[in-house]
């Protein structure tokens, strides 16, 4: 049997094996590789995106937290960072004495993270409850005020002289809590 | 004159199975460029997507600092707004005890309260009006207990009583 192969033919065989070959170094130097780039990086990906979510999920506990905590001393936070306005401290407690005088706030120390300001007092008060009120009135005020010692009571014929010293604290201005 | 028994053909330079050969040659090539192409793009997309996510991971882990820090703040600021407070109550009730203190014949004309020191200045009609009602109550809570005695034209003294307290030796 004879079996001819035409010149056509041989042509064609040459270069689909040229054409595989082809293919085959493309596939192996090009494709291959980035196949397993593709991979790798899309592993990775989903790696990094799930601690992306615990970040995120730590996120949200602690800004709820945060939040919560805001929400729940809210007058503490306000207080510390308030200005002292002797004016309207005498104001509001002018009702417990029968005469109310402040001397001017004046820095005195640093508290730890707070700053600590001076002011001198001296009221009349008919008898210590209206100064048991003040004390009262004091933990409710607009800011952080401690009163200290010394408190010096003096009879003034009817009525009681008091004086005394109080402490405002204000909390660090360089520490502004994010809102 | 005709040489040929067969209508002659047109003959093109590429041949009807060369053709076939190329169509599929370029089918194969535009899906191998294809692959790559899109290999490539989505190796791309992973890169912009891991550097978004890394971003937002770096942001997320410094707010989580800087809340962590409001956090303690906060707590720092309760715990010393409770410390004030409690002390403006201590203090109320210490002067409130204090006064509850004197009984109703002796009569104070002044009291100063020191950190550690309380210092009374009053009248009594007798000595020991003044010992068995302040004086015993006074030497409960302090320490120590000075007293010194005035003799009034009326027959009352008028006292000066100093009493401290000693704080531990740390």
């Amino acid at each position: 049997m004879k079996f001819h192969i035409s010149r056509q033919m041989i042509y064609i065989l040459t270069l689909a094996v040229v054409f595989l070959i082809i293919v085959f170094i493309f596939a192996f130097v090009f494709l291959i590789p980035s196949g397993k780039e593709y991979r790798v990086k899309r592993l990775e990906t989903k790696k990094f995106s799930y601690q992306v979510d615990q970040i995120q999920d730590e996120y949200d506990n602690v800004y709820s937290k945060l939040k919560t905590l805001q929400a729940d001393n809210r007058h503490v936070i306000s207080a510390y960072k308030s200005i002292f306005n002797p004016t309207r401290f005498s104001t509001m407690y002018r009702p417990h004495f029968q005469s109310f005088t402040l001397s001017e706030l004046t820095a005195h120390s640093q508290d730890g993270k707070f700053a600590v300001y001076e002011v001198n007092t001296s009221s009349l008060i008919q008898s210590p409850q209206g100064f048991y009120d003040f004390l009262d009135g004091v933990n409710k005020s607009d800011n952080i005020i401690g009163v200290n010692f010394p408190i010096d009571f003096k009879r003034d014929g009817d009525l009681i002289k008091s004086s005394f010293t109080m402490h405002v604290y204000v909390g660090n201005p360089g520490h502004k809590i994010s809102e | 004159m005709q040489y040929s028994f067969i209508k002659p053909r047109s003959k093109g330079i590429v041949s009807p199975e060369f053709k076939l050969l190329f169509f599929f040659f370029s089918i194969t090539i535009v899906m191998l460029f294809s692959s790559y192409a899109f290999l490539k793009v989505k190796s791309f997309m992973y890169d912009s997507t891991m550097d978004d996510l890394m971003s937002k991971s770096a942001t997320l882990k410094v707010n989580i600092v800087s809340m962590h820090e409001d956090i303690t703040y906060i707590k720092l600021q309760r715990r010393h707004a409770e410390g004030i407070y409690t002390e403006n109550t201590v203090l109320k009730e210490s002067i409130h005890n204090l006064f509850d203190l004197v009984p109703e014949k002796i009569t104070l004309s002044q009291a100063l309260l020191k950190e550690d020191e309380l210092v009374l200045y009053g009248i009594t009609p007798s000595k020991e009006v003044y010992e068995f009602l302040l004086q015993a109550p006074l030497r409960s809570i302090f320490h120590r207990s000075y007293t010194s005695y005035y003799a009034m034209p009326n027959g009352w003294y008028s006292f000066v009583s100093k009493n401290y307290l000693d704080r531990p030796v740390q």
